[in-house]
């Protein structure tokens, strides 16, 4: 009987643990892969009291849990991602998502009732096991349902996310910043959502958007599901907004109209986003405070990184536009604080002068123009000059390269129109003040302040004190130079005048005295003081009784220039004047001589202008024209036919010469030209109406004076000798102690010529290119022959 | 020698003069200066290539020469580096002259002090770097057997080819030159 009673008890005991078993199945249907339970809340409590009595409460738990994590796994999971088909579609991207998320979010709520049981049961526990680090079975739930979402991303799902949220983001954008514009575009698409207006699905969205979202954060899905697609939907917005703003001029400063932008637009949309649907930031919690706090750090930065990008690009044209574009130089300097971008800045700008404004196509003037507005807006970017040192080193080199360079220069700053460099010459002397100020300010030691960390060390000091000008100068890294092509410059404005009036000159030079010192022009300073003498001489000369007593065929004036201040003329022939001038300059040579002694002249026949009447048979011409025009035409007085041969040899002209110079002759009718290189006078005009104005100019206009470039070859040549005489003698010597060498042997006397050092070693190292040097170890020598 | 009968010449040969231009010598230091100047820019500008001098250094009365051998000599293809220091009262007296490479002459001894006559009691106002260059250069090819420094080399002279043979050897030994090939 015992042993029955035992055998049934036995069975009662596993009919009662069948019966638990079954009984626990019903109230979490979990364990059979159900999520509705029908086991009402007073059944729950006796299953509850039957588990507990059993000590199988923490077993339980745990099989519980894990059949809501395989549930979630086999079933929620996939189902969510199954939405993520691959679509360009944007509505049906929208759609798939919100699909996607409701399908989520009303599977999981279902599990709500099983939670609070499975609270309940684990309430009753005493043990407090965590799992997953998490105590609160919700907090376990949600984790679970996080990784095993993420656990089985599909491929694309960031691109149902992003439509989602770019339709979503239109749908915002177009309704909070241009409610008029619908208004205006009414009978058209909505801007929002594309749609007929009509038609319009914008509240549609909106709301769901929001509930889409709402759903999100309350799954703790938000932030990772979402973070990425949404900084890059907002990057790509942030960008195309940046773009947009700076498609437009350069005079007007963006950033405050970005950062607005950021703060109104973007960021309330994110906290919309953030907080489910209301705009205020107040009602969210400190956490959600802190995420968009962040969110907002990464936007602005982008936001100053794209902009100042975009104006980097666009440097070139903004120093183009200089002075109108000082509001976008200004925000670029702002963004360069904000960003690391200075490097970029460097490269991309240099690219931008060498591919735009350093190769064959383009002007030395509008070179020098660019520099200049390089010069000044650099200045602001960054005014301790590093930027504008680094920036403009290809410039300097280029325009070094440029045979024309100097002479732009100089003209340039003699422009009678309003130009940069008039200007800059103008305001010289204050300019000088400035700098003896900032030499006092150097030394406040607390105004001190350190260079930038790119800067070049060695060159700190000579940063500061330049001004435009002299940046120019030393481009060649000598004054001489800039002197010398003015003093071609000058002589050739003196000759091409030949008159006394000197003002304009004067004026000038004193302007350029200011800022090259009075050594240095010393040599214009006696050109001028010539062309003022030669107005008194000749006053002399006309009132001197001798010369007058003469009969004068005609009146004759002379610009006296003493020959060793004036710049080499160019004269490859010497042109014979009729005789009869001739006999008229002599006696003019006669009074001279009388007036100063010791002196003679020494006439440049080809310089010069005549004023000439010519009478024919049916008309006067009256014209100033150079000697060599009227000596042809003289020739013509005597004999009606010349050939290019005769008047040549008449002339001591070559024939090339001559055969150009006469084309102005033919040009206005006076010769014809019969046969080649035969000319007749036309006594009777072809063209009886041939209007006097519509005289033909001169071809062009030479200049007088040998070319720069030309002389300074010529000088550099007798350097080259001394360095042949002193690398032979000396075996090798570095590039300076040439340089000092040249300095005390060769350039001595008077009218010696200098070489700034960098002009020496370019010079050398030309020679080293042509083979005729060595350079090794720092050391020049000549090869062995 | 014309030049030689020129007044420079008889105003420096007389000793009393001679002193009063050492004593002028502060004066006439710019001349002098101006004068080396001048006869550098010749130097510099002229085509002759086979003499050669610069100044050494800063000090313009300190110069380097260098000739190479004159051709049909046993000299040819071999450069020499001579010193010459002008007095201050250059040009009224000789530079002193002398060989920088070791140079085996019968005129030159091992200390490279030459002994040529336009350098000594010859010498003359109208000579300069050029020619006293020029001079030294083709005294190589035409020693003066009768008086020589170097009485090796003199008794060696006659024998061409063995002479051609001990210079060779010498120039190679010369240290100066050693530097100069490596």
């Amino acid at each position: 009987m015992n042993i029955a009673a035992d055998m049934d008890m036995a069975a009662i005991n596993a009919a009662s643990e069948q019966d638990v078993l079954l009984k626990i199945e019903y109230a979490f249907p979990i364990l059979r892969q159900k999520v509705l339970s029908e086991c009402s809340d007073e059944q729950f409590t006796d299953i509850l009291k039957q588990i507990n009595d059993l000590k199988l409460l923490g077993r339980i738990e745990e099989i519980v849990i894990q059949s809501i994590e395989y549930y979630i796994r086999q079933h929620v999971a996939p189902d969510f991602w199954s939405n993520f088909s691959s679509t360009t579609n944007e509505q049906h991207g929208f759609e798939c998502f919100k699909n996607a998320v409701d399908g989520l979010y009303s599977s999981l709520i279902e599990f709500l009732p099983m939670l609070k049981r499975l609270e309940q049961l684990v309430q009753s526990k005493e043990s407090d096991g965590s799992f997953y680090g998490e105590n609160n079975i919700l907090g376990q739930f949600k984790l679970i349902v996080k990784a095993t979402l993420l656990s089985q991303l599909a491929l694309n799902h960031e691109i149902i996310i992003e439509h989602f949220y770019r339709i979503a983001f239109n749908v915002f954008c177009n309704t909070d910043t241009s409610p008029q514009d619908d208004s205006i575009g009414s009978h058209s698409l909505c801007k929002g959502c594309n749609r007929e207006i009509d038609d319009c699905q914008c509240q549609a969205i909106v709301y769901i958007f929001h509930e889409t979202n709402r759903k999100l954060i309350e799954l703790e899905l938000l932030e990772r599901l979402v973070g990425n697609v949404l900084t890059s939907l907002i990057n790509i917005r942030i960008e195309s907004h940046v773009n947009k703003a700076c498609e437009s001029s350069f005079d007007v400063s963006q950033l405050t109209f970005l950062e607005n932008w950021l703060e109104t637009v973007v960021m309330s949309w994110l906290t919309r986003i953030y907080s489910g649907g209301s705009s205020k930031s107040p009602s969210l919690s400190s956490k959600t405070r802190e995420t968009i706090n962040k969110f907002k750090y990464k936007l602005s930065h982008f936001l100053y990184e794209t902009y100042t990008r975009t104006r980097i690009d666009q440097l070139f044209n903004i120093i183009i536009e200089y002075p109108e574009s000082q509001p976008a130089i200004e925000d670029l300097r702002v963004g360069l604080e904000r960003t690391d971008l200075r490097k970029t800045l460097v490269e991309s700008l240099q690219d931008a002068l060498k591919t735009r404004l350093l190769h064959p196509g383009v002007n030395t003037p509008d070179i020098l123009t660019a520099y200049i507005a390089a010069i000044k807006a650099l200045r602001q970017l960054d005014p301790t000059g590093v930027l504008l040192e680094t920036v403009t080193q290809p410039v300097k080199q280029y325009l070094r390269s440029r045979e024309d360079t100097v002479r732009c220069v100089v003209s340039g700053l003699l422009d009678d129109s309003p130009s940069d460099l008039a200007d800059e010459l103008v305001k010289g002397e204050s300019l000088q003040l400035e700098e003896s100020s900032v030499d006092e300010e150097d030394e406040d030691w607390e105004k001190w302040m350190p260079d930038p960390v790119d800067a070049d060390p060695s060159k700190s000091s000579q940063r500061r004190v330049s001004d435009i000008i002299s940046m120019l100068v030393n481009v060649y890294g000598s004054q001489d130079l800039f002197v010398n092509e003015y003093r071609t410059l000058l002589a050739d404005r003196l000759l091409s005048q030949l008159n006394y009036h000197t003002e304009r000159e004067i004026r000038h030079l004193e302007l350029l005295k200011r800022r090259f010192g009075e050594n240095q022009l010393h040599y214009c300073e006696v050109m001028l003081k010539d062309v003022y003498d030669s107005k008194r001489i000749d006053g002399n000369i006309q009132s001197d009784s001798s010369y007058c007593v003469e009969a004068h065929l005609f009146p004759t004036s002379a610009l006296i220039l003493s020959a060793q201040f004036w710049p080499p003329f160019k004269e490859e022939w010497k042109l014979e004047l009729p005789k009869a001038v001739q006999d008229q300059l002599a006696k003019y040579m006669k009074a001279f001589e009388a007036l100063k002694g010791n002196r003679t002249l020494c006439w440049k026949p080809h310089l010069g202008n005549v004023n000439l009447e010519i009478e024919l048979k049916d008309r006067k011409l009256n014209m100033n024209v150079t000697p060599i025009h009227a000596t042809i035409i003289i020739h013509f007085q005597n004999k009606n036919e010349w050939t290019i041969d005769e008047l040549s040899e008449a002339m001591h002209v070559p024939a090339t010469v001559l055969r150009r110079k006469i084309t102005f002759w033919v040009s206005q009718g006076v010769l014809k030209e019969i046969s080649s290189d035969k000319f007749l006078l036309q006594e009777e005009s072809a063209t009886k109406n041939r209007s006097t104005a519509e005289i033909v100019e001169e071809e062009e206009v030479e200049s007088a004076m040998a070319s720069a470039s030309d002389q300074r070859e010529e000088e550099l040549q007798v350097f080259w000798s001394y360095i042949v005489g002193m690398l032979t003698n000396l075996d090798s010597m570095p590039l300076e102690r040439i340089h000092q060498m040249l300095k005390m042997f060769a350039s001595q006397g008077p009218g010696a010529v200098e070489c700034g050092l960098p002009e020496l070693r370019h010079f050398l190292d030309k020679k080293v290119r042509e083979h005729q040097l060595l350079f090794s170890g720092g050391l020049y020598k000549l090869p062995k022959s | 020698m014309a030049q030689n009968i020129n007044p420079f010449y008889s105003s420096q040969s007389t000793p009393n003069k001679a002193k009063e231009e050492k004593q002028n010598v502060p004066k006439d230091n710019h001349a002098v200066s101006k004068r080396l100047q001048k006869e550098l820019l010749v130097l510099m500008t002229s085509t002759e290539k086979s003499v050669s001098a610069f100044p050494d250094g800063e000090n313009l009365f300190k110069w380097i020469g260098t000739i190479t051998g004159p051709r049909d000599t046993v000299y040819v293809g071999l450069t020499y580096k001579l010193t010459l220091e002008f007095p201050h009262s250059y040009p009224y007296s000789a530079p002193v002259v002398r060989f920088a490479t070791p140079c085996f002459h019968p005129n030159v001894d091992s200390a490279g002090n030459i002994c040529l006559d336009i350098l000594k009691d010859k010498w003359s106002a109208l000579y300069d770097v050029r020619t006293i260059l020029l001079s030294i250069q083709s005294l190589l090819g035409e020693p003066n057997n009768e008086s020589p420094l170097n009485p090796q080399a003199a008794e060696l002279w006659p024998n061409q080819t063995e002479y051609k043979k001990h210079l060779h050897e010498e120039y190679r030994k010369a240290p100066s030159h050693a530097n100069q090939d490596s």
